[in-house]
């Protein structure tokens, strides 16, 4: 592969850019995704309004007291809290009930939120209640500085529901991007083939490099897309001061990125591999489906994990197979039930399975790319020797 | 020079090349004939290594033929291919970048080209939006636009109108003339005659017969064609001499004869002139398509 072999590969890979880039649908689906991750990022940032910070109704007589409890209760969850005291509780229900406050704290009594919370755990309104609760039970004394320090510290990494949203969210553009990406290539490898201009360019250039010079073409296109979705996030979060930046999200969308190129780069060849057996665009979908199966089994499975419990062995097992890893091994980091050493060991056993694939899958592509007509068998291509 | 020795290459049962050999000389247009399923295409492609030989061996001005050197050939396959969505001067210029050429340097050459064969007003135009001769006269364009040292091109002419077909025939002169090798295959006889200097014949995958076309006129026994006023049955020439002998009869009362020796021609004036005035008299050339006939002519099984 010296410099020889790239500066034509690199020639295919920049035509292959350039179609695909100067197309208006690419442009168009680019802006359609870019406007979904702004809304996706800045609407509940600005519907959910204050930024974070807890709204709570205080009603009672010492007002001061109550006051201080719910800012303790903050101060030990780390949340920022906005208290407003009222003389009448019906007039907090209403507000309650209404979404203006999201705890009403009535002194002495009971705490109020708007829906009784499904279980233990709860979102953060039922923490926060919680939290008051507790130290109602002592409201006489200040809490000492100490106390207020104590780290709480899960088991298991935290999962906020924002968290398990970004990862579904990432999953899906993992799945979507391999899956469109993949049949571009595929479609792309048979229109050479039906226009027979194949055989002009295999006249001067190697399989190899037509080969690789298409995935690389295809992948800086879709990179590019990813890209503008990342900054779009990144801009958009800064921008309406999302709760998305600070948590385990933004480490949820840089372990995404990092599988999704891994899941483009293991499946691309193999889906240019699909295509040099075929003639006509008809029959893509009968050697795509064999190369997508595994992805769409983990990316039906996800979602599953991610609004369930606690994921089944299968779906763990799933997350370092190689074809399916992309989609489970995130959608585990986003859950909280692997941490970053998980998903190292698993994206090493994906870059080694990339490079067999990538060997198999050219050799496929070498044998079949000639060969025009009836659909090449699999057994054949492997088999043949010098098949044109 | 491109010298092709003993290629061989079957599929399955049918042998497409059995032992071909023979040597195109550069500096010269030179056809390449056969019937259909004679072997020529796939002798084309295995000079592009588009099709993989069982033995034999290519070379190219003494070197055998490797992936650099098809840097420098340029290939019309009979199977047209282009781009389809992808516009004229675009199309050339990446194939002329394919073959080692700068970007500035493969646009120039390919718009060039496309006037040259008359599709100047189609540059910024999709393939797809060509009628099929201008997508047959852009195609000559990409295995042009290098400007190859060979020429491989497989039935160049078909489809293409006599404007067309002056035109191409122009530009591979001049490549002929440049010093290039260039060899291209057609079945429109009478357009090789007229502009080739030499051709190869070849039948189930051999050589049947090579060179330069005036030879191969001349080659074989002598004929002559002789009209006798007044003798529209030819009854005339009942009576030759021995070693000549009459091969046809047209309407128009003409004979032809084939004679085993040139020499013989005088005897046969003699008893021409014996008939009645001779209208008509001379030696015959052989037609391209007759030396093609009898190179190719079957055995009956």
């Amino acid at each position: 592969m010296n410099r020889e072999w790239w500066s034509s590969t690199l020639l295919v890979a920049g035509r292959e850019r350039r179609e695909r880039m100067d197309a208006r649908s690419y442009r168009i689906t680019t802006l359609i995704l870019v406007l979904a991750v702004v809304a996706a990022v800045a609407i509940p940032a600005l519907v959910g309004g204050g930024n974070g910070a807890s709204k709570v109704g205080v009603v009672g007589s010492d007002t001061a007291a109550l006051t201080s409890i719910v800012r303790q209760a903050g101060a030990v969850l780390d949340e920022r809290v906005k208290v407003t005291a009222f003389a009448d509780l019906a007039v907090a229900r209403a507000k309650l009930r209404a979404g203006d406050l999201d705890v009403v704290y009535v002194g002495g009594r009971e705490l109020l939120l708007e829906q009784q919370p499904t279980d233990g755990s709860g979102d953060d309104k039922a923490r926060l209640a919680g939290a008051i609760a507790q130290l109602a039970r002592a409201p006489a004394r200040p809490l000492p500085a100490r106390a207020q320090a104590l780290p709480v510290r899960g088991l298991k990494a935290a999962t906020s529901l924002s968290t398990r949203l970004t990862g579904m969210a990432i999953v899906i553009l993992i799945y979507l991007l391999v899956f469109i990406y993949g049949q571009r290539i595929t479609s792309g490898v048979v229109e050479e083939k039906s226009s027979r201009v194949v055989e002009v360019l295999l006249a001067s250039v190697r399989p190899s490099q037509l080969l690789t010079g298409k995935v690389l073409g295809m992948g800086v296109t879709a990179f590019v897309q990813v890209a503008a979705l990342l900054v779009a996030f990144f801009a958009t979060a800064t921008a309406v001061g999302s709760s998305l930046l600070d948590g385990a999200a933004i480490g949820v969308v840089l372990v995404g990125a990092l599988w999704l190129v891994l899941g483009y780069a293991l499946h691309c060849t193999a889906f240019a591999a699909a295509g040099s057996l075929i003639s006509r665009e008809s029959d893509a979908s009968n050697v795509t489906f064999p190369v997508v199966l595994p992805l769409l089994v983990s990316y039906m499975l996800s979602f599953g994990t991610i609004f369930g419990g606690s994921p089944g062995t299968f779906f763990t097992l799933l997350a370092y197979f190689p074809p399916t890893a992309p989609v489970a091994s995130t959608t585990l980091y986003a859950t909280g039930d692997i941490g970053l050493v998980e998903v190292a060991i698993a994206a090493v056993i994906c870059v080694a399975a990339t490079v067999a694939t990538a060997r198999l899958a050219a050799t496929i592509y070498e044998r079949s790319i000639l060969r025009t007509g009836a659909r090449v068998r699999l057994r054949e291509a492997l088999r043949a020797t010098g098949g044109t | 020079m491109l010298e092709l020795h003993d290629l061989h290459r079957s599929y399955g049962e049918v042998a497409a090349l059995d032992g071909m050999t023979f040597t195109v000389p550069a500096g010269r247009v030179f056809g390449f004939l056969g019937p259909n399923g004679a072997g020529k295409t796939t002798a084309m492609r295995a000079i592009l290594g588009v099709t993989a030989l069982h033995s034999g061996s290519i070379r190219f001005a003494g070197a055998p033929v490797d992936v650099a050197a098809r840097r420098r050939f340029g290939y019309m396959p009979e199977e047209r291919g282009l781009y389809p969505g992808m516009r004229v001067l675009e199309q050339l210029a990446y194939f002329g970048r394919l073959h080692g050429m700068t970007a500035a340097a493969a646009r120039q050459a390919g718009a060039e080209l496309c006037g040259r064969l008359g599709v100047a007003e189609r540059l910024e135009a999709k393939v797809e939006e060509l009628s099929l001769g201008n997508q047959q006269r852009v195609q000559l364009a990409a295995a042009l636009v290098h400007d190859p040292e060979l020429l491989v091109l497989d039935e160049p002419f078909s489809g293409l109108d006599p404007v067309g077909i002056d035109d191409l025939s122009a530009v591979l002169g001049e490549r002929a003339a440049a010093g290039a090798t260039v060899l291209f295959s057609s079945h429109q006889l009478d357009l090789v005659e007229h502009l080739c200097e030499e051709v190869a014949i070849v039948d189930r995958g051999r050589l049947v017969a090579q060179g330069r076309v005036e030879e191969l006129a001349r080659s074989g026994r002598p004929q002559l064609a002789v009209r006798v006023v007044g003798d529209d049955g030819g009854r005339w020439a009942d009576a030759l001499p021995a070693g000549a002998a009459r091969a046809s009869t047209r309407d128009d009362g003409t004979v032809t004869i084939a004679l085993d020796d040139a020499a013989l021609a005088d005897a046969v004036l003699d008893v021409a002139r014996a008939a009645g005035r001779v209208e008509h008299f001379t030696f015959q050339r052989r037609r391209l398509s007759e030396v093609f006939r009898e190179s190719v002519r079957r055995v009956p099984a």
